[in-house]
């Protein structure tokens, strides 16, 4: 299996367009600067999480997924460890979630089993629009604190 | 009694599609329709936009071809400016179309259809997707995604956006190529190679265990549309349309974008929001015709690269005349695939490639300009009309899935009379009256795809319009 070049990468996921939707690209582009010049973490923001992603995965060390919730209370900013699953349903052919790209990683491209954890804000609206609800716009330094945080720790542990 | 099958929405495609199967007394086909069920208003809209933004605004039209609508709009605008753009600049764009072909056509091929094909018509439904293929052939699977990589990754590299990038401009493009870029490109061709080299040799045995589906997938005779070169070599970019018979007979050359319209007329159909286009000195419908991967390879002597020759050369062996059968499409996708990566690599051999003068510039010096290039699903077209301004006073767009309309219709009633009899059907039948469709790929209202699952829902009619059964998956 070829060593990981990039040790984090941040996988973001949503719709700018979406009012809270684009929570994810807005932390992606935050991480981006904030982490400018660090080579060891690499930040991705995509309208959809599709199948080619899996060999990205593969080639880092740790993954931490950035996305929305519509299930989780407006403003709740959330991180779960997150395992490799295959879809369970047949039809989504355009979109997958992160279990199953951690899925893809493992079985298309060898990926050994990896830290993988994924960050929600949960969403007030997704009307059209390219402003966040003001339960989002409250949730903006937490959830950053979390990702930036989450981010360190792990590079830390490489460290030692 | 008679009754009405409905598959809405038709799974696996591009954007929202029903399909409705009329079944007579005696519980036999009686006819069949594909429904596009949106409704696109891009002519409308862009109404009062300065024509310099129509590229931008027309990609907005689709996520999956965005780069076909930049280039056909592109060109329509260069008409209305009357310039020539620079030969780096339209070798460039002609790079980032058939980067754009391959990624469609691997999404198509690897994403969509696979699955049909290797795990077959009649298998469990909840693993016919591109993880069942995984786990049956993951060696497929995994060249699927890197060629649908390896197309993005070049839009991405030269565009710098993956979806509707934002570089090709009236006039040329925005920047110029950089040398790093090209390296990267190189690097990655001889892996495509690799994987499309695997993929032709896995569907042709496939393709052997589906005769019977070849037989009634749209296998019918109709004429055929696309660009070509005057050498008589495929073309994606430039190049002029011709139109071909049943028989292989030319029917009309030369249609350049400005005598699209003096030839092509566009019929409505009440059960669809997507028009039927047509040869006008044919009428409709008889003068209704197919385009894309498998029309381009019936008109064509050649592909002009050597690797996709030889694939030419032996799928026309598959016929004595142009290939009829729609199953086929599958198979001139993936030659389209590896003529794509042979060009490219090509073109980024053109000791001019990295030029820098990519861009000509100019005002309004036409009121009227037309475009036209192929996108990965067939001819796309792009008519306007500007004020002294440059503001749109009118416009209009022919779109391949218009123009493989009727063949597509066609092709359900075919299929569905072939496999529903006594009014008997079961999932596995249903799936091949939509895999038909799937053949052509079609881009639905040239549309961005939906999100997430798409739920498939069959309802049983009588003819008083009251449901009798409900399938939902």
């Amino acid at each position: 299996m070829p060593q990981p070049q990039i040790r984090c990468l941040i996988l973001a996921c949503g719709n700018t367009l979406r009012s809270d939707d684009g929570i994810g690209p807005w932390l992606a582009e935050w991480a981006e600067e904030r982490f400018a010049g660090n080579a060891a973490v690499c930040v991705l923001a995509r309208q959809q999480w599709t199948p080619d992603l899996a060999e990205d995965i593969a080639h880092c060390a740790f993954v931490l997924f950035v996305d929305c919730s519509v299930d989780s209370a407006p403003g709740s900013v959330n991180i779960v460890e997150i395992q490799p699953r295959q879809q369970a349903q047949g039809l989504a052919t355009h979109h997958q979630g992160a279990p199953e790209l951690l899925f893809l990683a493992r079985e298309l491209f060898h990926a050994g089993p990896r830290p993988a954890k994924l960050l929600t804000v949960g969403a007030g609206s997704t009307e059209l629009g390219e402003t966040f609800s003001e339960a989002v716009l409250d949730a903006v330094p937490k959830a950053c604190e979390i990702l930036e945080t989450t981010i360190l720790q792990f590079l830390h542990q490489q460290e030692k | 009694m008679t009754q009405t099958i409905t598959i809405d929405p038709v799974t696996r495609l591009e954007g929202h599609g029903k399909i409705t199967i009329q079944l007579d007394e005696q519980g036999e086909v009686a006819d069949a329709h594909f429904h596009v069920t949106q409704v696109r208003g891009f002519e409308k809209f862009s109404e009062g936009r300065p024509f310099y933004e129509m590229p931008s605004l027309m990609a907005r039209i689709c996520g999956i071809c965005p780069v076909s609508h930049l280039i056909a709009s592109a060109k329509a605008c260069e008409a209305i400016m009357s310039v020539r753009i620079p030969h780096t600049a339209a070798q460039l764009r002609r790079m980032l179309n058939l980067a754009q072909m391959i990624q469609s056509h691997a999404l198509s091929f690897f994403y969509l259809s696979s699955a049909d094909l290797l795990l077959g018509m009649e298998s469990d439904p909840a693993a016919r997707h591109i993880f069942g293929v995984v786990a049956a052939k993951p060696e497929l699977g995994r060249a699927g995604i890197r060629l649908r990589r390896f197309g993005q990754h070049i839009i991405e590299l030269l565009g710098k956006k993956r979806i509707h990038p934002g570089w090709v401009i009236p006039g040329g493009v925005t920047e110029p190529l950089e040398p790093a870029k090209r390296d990267e490109i190189l690097a990655m061709i001889p892996q495509a190679y690799a994987d499309i080299g695997l993929a032709l040799g896995a569907y042709k045995q496939i393709a052997e265990s589906f005769k019977a589906e070849i037989e009634v997938f749209a296998n019918f005779p109709t004429n055929y549309l696309g660009l070509i070169n005057e050498d008589e070599s495929i073309e994606f970019t430039d190049g002029a349309l011709r139109l071909i018979g049943p028989g292989g007979h030319v029917i009309e050359d030369g249609i350049t974008a400005n005598r699209f319209t003096e030839v092509i007329g566009e019929a409505v159909e009440p059960y669809s929001y997507t028009k039927f286009a047509y040869y006008k000195p044919l009428g409709y419908p008889n003068g209704s015709y197919r385009v894309g991967p498998l029309a381009r390879l019936n008109i064509v002597s050649s592909m002009g690269t050597p690797l996709a020759d030889v694939e030419l050369a032996e799928f026309k062996q598959l016929a004595l005349g142009p290939v009829q059968s729609s199953f086929h499409y599958h198979h001139a996708r993936l030659i389209d695939i590896l003529y794509g990566i042979e060009k490219i690599e090509q073109i980024l051999t053109d000791p001019l490639i990295l030029d820098k003068h990519v861009r000509a510039i100019a005002g309004v010096n036409r009121l009227e300009g037309a475009g036209q290039a192929e996108a990965p699903r067939g001819t796309l077209h792009h008519h306007y009309k500007v004020d002294e301004n440059g503001l749109i006073t009118w416009a209009n767009l022919v779109i391949a899935t218009g123009q493989n309309n009727k063949a597509m219709n066609l092709g359900v009633l075919q299929a569905s009379k072939h496999y529903i009899k006594d009014g008997k059907f079961t999932e596995g039948i249903l799936n091949r009256v939509e895999a038909v469709v799937r053949t052509f790929d079609p881009c639905l209202s040239c549309s961005t795809h939906a999100l997430g699952q798409m739920p498939l829902v069959l309802t049983l009619v009588n003819s008083a319009g009251e449901q009798i059964d409900q399938l939902i998956r």
